[in-house]
């Protein structure tokens, strides 16, 4: 989709107003949103190209859980297509990956509540996000995502293209499936362990210490 | 009328009763259930009909602005632009196409698109540089205002 996205964009033709089940067009009838109607044959494999369902695979590790959602309910709802209607159907799948190691911002891995009731009296549950992650380690992700999208029926339909792994493992048929893996929304920073010790050697002196101030010197 | 006379007229049935139901009806031929047969049922339903496609004109105006930007904001995305950036920066280049048209281009004519992002993202880094710059260098060519009158 990312090669041939400028080119691969809709041959599809609005299709006219005299639709299946009407045989006049209702009094203050809405555009029909643009679907896979017949294009000329030699535009076929471009317009199937367009409102085909994409797969795309997504990194959690490091990255908080707030942004992650916010690009896949984009994804998953199809508002990253010039084409997008809200009847047409047409979002992607979305595989995300490391989801137990996503990284919550400040405190909340401590202070962030989940709660939920399970319909009986005195049944008021109150977790933390720890102890929900530690219970399923998908769950957080997922309860973020389905906060975010629409609040319609076709949530549970967005939910089902949704597909979360705790770790680095994905079954082979979604694998193969995959097109194109999503930039991380987070720079993840480097430790300090993580540069070699040229890299330490060459950043410059912020400000020169006192002799006697100096660790590395045994005095 | 060829009936004259009164007794002649008061003698006379209604005789295109199927005609006056039918224009009724053939308005609620699609709504769900006893509604779309019965004429006392199907009236009122096929009046409310009317009235919220009437109300409704309004609200279609709203909702097609509301997906040309939903619409045009994918697009400029895929450019590398945010939507605000892309409308006000156009704007300022004098480009008055409105949302219509830039969706529509955006999905029938890409590279169109394609073009008009790089100059909306030109005119924002020359205004970055008129704001920031120190005023050494030329004017931007883009941000030039031509007066047609």
């Amino acid at each position: 989709m990312a090669v041939a996205a400028p080119t691969a964009r809709a041959a599809a033709l609005a299709p006219p107003l005299t639709a299946r089940r009407f045989r006049f067009p209702l009094p203050g009838a809405l555009p029909p949103p643009a679907r896979a109607a017949m294009a000329s044959f030699t535009k076929a494999a471009q317009q199937w190209a367009t409102f085909a369902r994409a797969w795309y695979l997504l990194d959690a590790k490091m990255q908080p859980p707030g942004k992650i959602a916010a690009v896949t309910a984009v994804r998953l709802e199809g508002r990253h297509k010039p084409i997008y209607h809200a009847l047409s159907d047409c979002g992607d799948h979305v595989v995300i990956i490391n989801t137990r190691h996503i990284a919550f911002s400040g405190n909340k891995w401590e202070q962030k509540v989940y709660s939920s009731h399970t319909g009986y009296p005195g049944g008021f549950k109150q977790v933390t996000a720890t102890q929900l992650h530690m219970k399923d380690p998908t769950a957080i992700v997922k309860l973020t995502i389905y906060r975010m999208l629409p609040k319609n029926l076709q949530r549970r339909t967005l939910m089902q293209r949704l597909h979360l792994f705790p770790d680095d493992v994905i079954p082979e048929d979604i694998q193969k499936n995959l097109v194109e893996e999503l930039p991380q929304p987070r720079a993840v920073p480097k430790r300090l362990d993580e540069y070699t010790p040229e890299e330490i050697a060459a950043f410059p002196m912020v400000w020169t210490p006192l002799p006697e101030l100096d660790l590395n010197s045994h005095g | 009328m060829v009936l004259l006379g009164a007794p002649r007229w008061l003698r006379s049935r209604l005789t295109d009763r199927f005609w006056r139901v039918q224009e009724v009806l053939k308005y609620a031929r699609h709504f769900r259930g006893r509604k779309n047969r019965c004429y006392k049922l199907a009236v009122r339903s096929v009046r409310r009909a009317f009235v919220k496609s009437t109300k409704a004109r309004k609200e279609k105006k709203r909702f097609l602005r509301a997906l040309w930007i939903t619409r045009i904001e994918a697009a400029s995305l895929e450019h590398g632009l945010k939507y605000p950036a892309f409308i006000s920066n156009l704007l300022k280049s004098q480009v008055e196409l409105n949302r219509k048209m830039i969706a529509d281009l955006a999905i029938y004519e890409p590279k169109t698109f394609k073009s008009l992002a790089a100059l909306a993202q030109r005119r924002r880094q020359e205004g970055f540089l008129a704001a920031l710059g120190d005023g050494k260098e030329p004017e931007g060519i883009f941000s030039r205002i031509v007066h047609h009158y």
